[in-house]
């Protein structure tokens, strides 16, 4: 930390950021108080606690903005496990997440076309080329992001993240700390679990000199127990759409997901999603649903189509069928319940291990039935998304049992999570159409 | 006697590895169904294994003769389309597709080491949802470093040795281990031998990576000796041709060798997942299955074992500066992601370097077309 970027840092985060960002939300929040807000008849009014969600991720990105100088900065793989960066003092950033904000800005395309002029093939993971764009050409809809100091890559969401790290550490020339989460077929072996962890006391040591600090024990506990707080939180906020009428769509689910994702470990989080819940909790009391009219409910599998959210939403708004629940977000919570505050690295090393994209294609149409049965679903939407093949692969077998064994119409809709260009309107929404007459809508 | 030493007399019967041809130079090989009707009908099983990494030796001193399958190129995917998206890897919709056929029904087992998203994704569909006759077995391979890493692999070596013990498989003693080991360091040997001395040996590319490819199935010391066949005939001069490396998963379409060829190009070494990848180092110690992880470990940079960027650059320069290529052909399977990953970067250092490259795309299914042959020709002429 160097004394001028302290005091960038301070004036440009917290003195004039933090105000500004204050009076948004605050002149956000009564705009949506008022009378004639909001006039769709299919959609009911966005929560009141979406402007601090906008304030949560603004501030974010403006930390990272003034990061470099201040504090060490490390750049995250989605199911990282970041409470050790957290507890160290870094800044944290996620490139899927940043992925995601372009694709729901409109600026994965061109970021995606310039990594390609780069030699980038568009055979890639979306994401991936989104952020090598940003990294060349150094655009962003976030303003600027931050260099980072070290690489954190966790294999538990797909092998891509490995060869992605590796050209972000060639690019960047910075350490890149691998912790490697063996795939589980079936389940999880000491060996497996031991290997894990071993990786994480190395990856610990790693973090600690480039931060030049040691990791205090009551910092990673502090962490950690707030990770699992706000983890149990955005748990029970899913588990609001098991409510007839839903108050919360999975669409809004992929909006509010940030802060989980990114800024685990954080008690602002922890707050944000305690009112989040409170306000949900209002909405259930009233008999509120996300949709004016919830005629049926659906599940979906895999990443959202980041650029069509609005548009899908409102489509399926309009014929009344609310999508309570998605495996992905469920992802971020359902692990909740493993966490040990207490023995933070070893329930790490198991925790780490089972996310649904770590186990196998059975596992997932288990969990898949499990949902649709507490949810009451009526049909699915499987998203084959062709930038992600772990989350794809074996969603067409999936589909066959859901259909079979639980008679659960089943869609899959070929897309791309974040690039527009193989994805047809007319094409998905025509089969999108088909589906929801089979589901009587 | 154990199924591993006393098949090796037989075999010997059976494939007496003899050149074609003196004028040809080739060395006659078997194929993989001849191979594996041969190894069955003396009582040993055969596990098809998918690629890229596994522990050969293992497999052998459970007398089980591993084949791999790499596809094959040419399959019609139809069958493999039903349950695999269009866009995952050709080796694995092949490979899945020709399993449906009914065309492994031949082999005991099936094995699924993890080298990327779509294997791991075949290795968990095959396990839960197609559930084939035969059991099917996955091996994780560790992209990570150091001792945790050599550690894993040590136990998951000997994960996979208990779970062919309860399939029924021979349950080998350490001796029989330390012995298949050993006859597959010594075909590694050969296999490097003949990738250090391509450009001596009197052979055709195509004929050439027939031979170097049979590592791929026939036993290892049937595999020797067909390597030290063709390396004794190896000249003084080098053959004729513009010398490039070949780079990528596999050689297929073979086509490659035609086009390379014709423009006067000869295929002085490669850096292919199924040949040069595979030039393990032989492990360290007494104890079998660490010397077996300690080779499997000592691999050169492979995308597939998450090697780095600067690593594969230090490799292929180092390669090119060795057999004095004038240039790499990186043929890159559609939809391999290991590998496409790497490429601007790769292509960037190897430029700063001074070496120059093209990639071409080939998928499993196509033929090699004329604009393709014709990007070959004109980089050969263009580091000629």
């Amino acid at each position: 930390m160097n004394p001028f970027g302290f005091l960038r840092y301070h004036l440009n985060v917290n003195l004039l950021g933090k105000s500004f960002l204050r009076l948004d939300r605050m002149r956000l929040s009564r705009r949506m108080r008022r009378t004639g807000f909001w006039r769709d008849e299919h959609l009911s009014p966005p929560l009141l606690t979406s402007p601090r969600l906008k304030e949560l991720i603004s501030s974010h990105y403006l930390k990272g903005r003034y990061a470099n100088g201040h504090c060490p900065v490390a750049w995250v793989t989605s199911g990282g496990p970041v409470e050790f960066l957290v507890a160290l003092g870094y800044y944290v950033l996620y490139p899927e997440n940043h992925g995601a904000v372009c694709g729901i800005r409109r600026s994965a395309e061109d970021l995606c076309i310039l990594a390609e002029g780069h030699g980038y093939s568009r055979d890639i993971c979306s994401y991936a080329r989104t952020d090598f764009g940003a990294m060349l050409g150094g655009k962003t809809p976030v303003g600027r992001l931050p260099r980072p100091d070290l690489l954190l890559c966790c294999s538990n969401i797909c092998q891509t993240v490995l060869l992605w790290y590796r050209v972000l550490a060639h690019h960047f020339k910075v350490p890149l700390i691998l912790v490697e989460t063996p795939f589980l077929y079936r389940d999880a072996l000491p060996h497996q679990v031991e290997y894990v962890k071993h990786q994480l006391e190395a990856g610990v040591e790693q973090a600690e000199r480039v931060a030049g600090r040691t990791l205090a024990p009551s910092a990673l506990d502090r962490v950690a127990r707030l990770s699992k707080e706000a983890s149990l939180s955005w748990a029970e906020i899913m588990a609001c759409g098991k409510q007839r009428p839903a108050p919360i769509t999975a669409f809004d689910e992929f909006i509010h997901m940030a802060p989980i994702v990114e800024m685990r470990g954080e008690q602002f989080t922890v707050d944000y999603y305690r009112a989040m819940l409170a306000e949900l909790s209002g909405r259930i009391e009233r008999g509120v649903g996300a949709l004016a009219n919830e005629k049926k409910r659906i599940l979906w599998d895999n990443l959202p189509i980041w650029y069509r959210m609005r548009r899908l939403s409102r489509l399926l708004a309009e014929r009344g069928v609310a999508m309570v629940a998605s495996t992905y977000t469920n992802a971020w919570g359902e692990l909740a319940e493993m966490m040990d505050s207490s023995r933070p690295l070893e329930s790490a090393a198991r925790v780490y291990l089972h996310p649904i994209l770590n186990r196998g294609t059975g596992h997932k149409l288990e969990t898949i039935k499990t949902m649709a049965k507490e949810y009451q679903a009526d049909g699915i939407i499987l998203h084959s998304d062709r930038s992600c093949k772990p989350y794809s692969v074996g969603q067409m077998d999936q589909r066959e049992k859901l259909a079979g064994e639980m008679g659960l119409p089943a869609l899959l809709l070929e897309a791309d999570h974040n690039d527009p260009r193989v994805y047809s309107d007319e094409q998905a929404e025509n089969r999108l159409e088909a589906f929801m007459e089979v589901l009587g809508v | 006697m154990a199924l591993s030493t006393r098949t090796f007399d037989r075999l010997n019967e059976i494939f007496y590895v003899v050149p074609m041809s003196e004028s040809s130079g080739e060395i006659a090989v078997p194929g993989r169904i001849e191979t594996i009707r041969a190894y069955k009908a003396l009582g040993g099983k055969v596990a098809a294994v998918f690629p890229i990494h596994y522990p050969r030796a293992l497999f052998r001193a459970c007398d089980i003769l591993p084949v791999e399958v790499w596809g094959p190129p040419g399959v019609d995917t139809c069958l493999g389309d039903a349950h695999l998206q269009a866009y995952t890897c050709p080796i694995v919709r092949a490979g899945l597709s020709f399993l449906l056929q009914g065309k492994l029904d031949l082999v005991d087992m099936i094995v699924v080491p993890h080298a990327c998203d779509s294997l791991q994704g075949l290795g968990s569909i095959l396990l839960d949802f197609i559930k084939p006759a035969r059991p099917v077995l996955p091996f994780y391979v560790p992209r990570g470093e150091g001792e945790p890493a050599r550690q894993f692999l040590v136990a998951e070596i000997s994960r996979v040795r208990d779970e062919l013990c309860e399939i029924g498989c021979k349950s080998p003693t350490p001796e029989e281990i330390s012995e298949a080991l050993a006859r597959e360091e010594r075909a590694d040997a050969a296999l490097a031998e003949l990738l250090a001395r391509t450009a001596n040996l009197p052979t055709s590319d195509r004929a050439f990576y027939r031979l170097v490819r049979s590592r791929e199935y026939l036993p290892a010391e049937e595999f020797e000796k067909a390597a030290r066949a063709l390396l004794v005939r190896k000249t003084e001069k080098a053959r004729p041709g513009i010398p490039v490396l070949l780079s990528g998963i596999v050689p297929e379409p073979g086509e490659i060798f035609d086009a390379i060829a014709s423009a006067s190009g000869r295929v002085a070494g490669d850096d292919l997942c199924c040949s040069g990848r595979r030039l393990y180092a032989p492990g360290h110690g007494n104890d079998p299955l660490s010397r077996m992880a300690d080779g499997l470990l000592s691999g050169p940079p492979d995308s597939t074992r998450g090697s780095s960027v600067e690593e594969r650059i230090a490799h292929l320069s180092a390669l090119v500066e060795r057999h004095a290529a004038k240039g790499i052909i990186f043929y890159n399977l559609k939809f391999c992601e290991p590998e496409l990953f790497y490429l601007p970067q790769l292509r960037q250092g190897l430029q700063a370097a001074g070496v120059r490259s093209v990639v071409i795309e080939s998928d499993l299914g196509e033929r090699l077309s004329d604009q393709t042959v014709t990007r070959i020709e004109a980089f050969l002429e263009s580091v000629a």
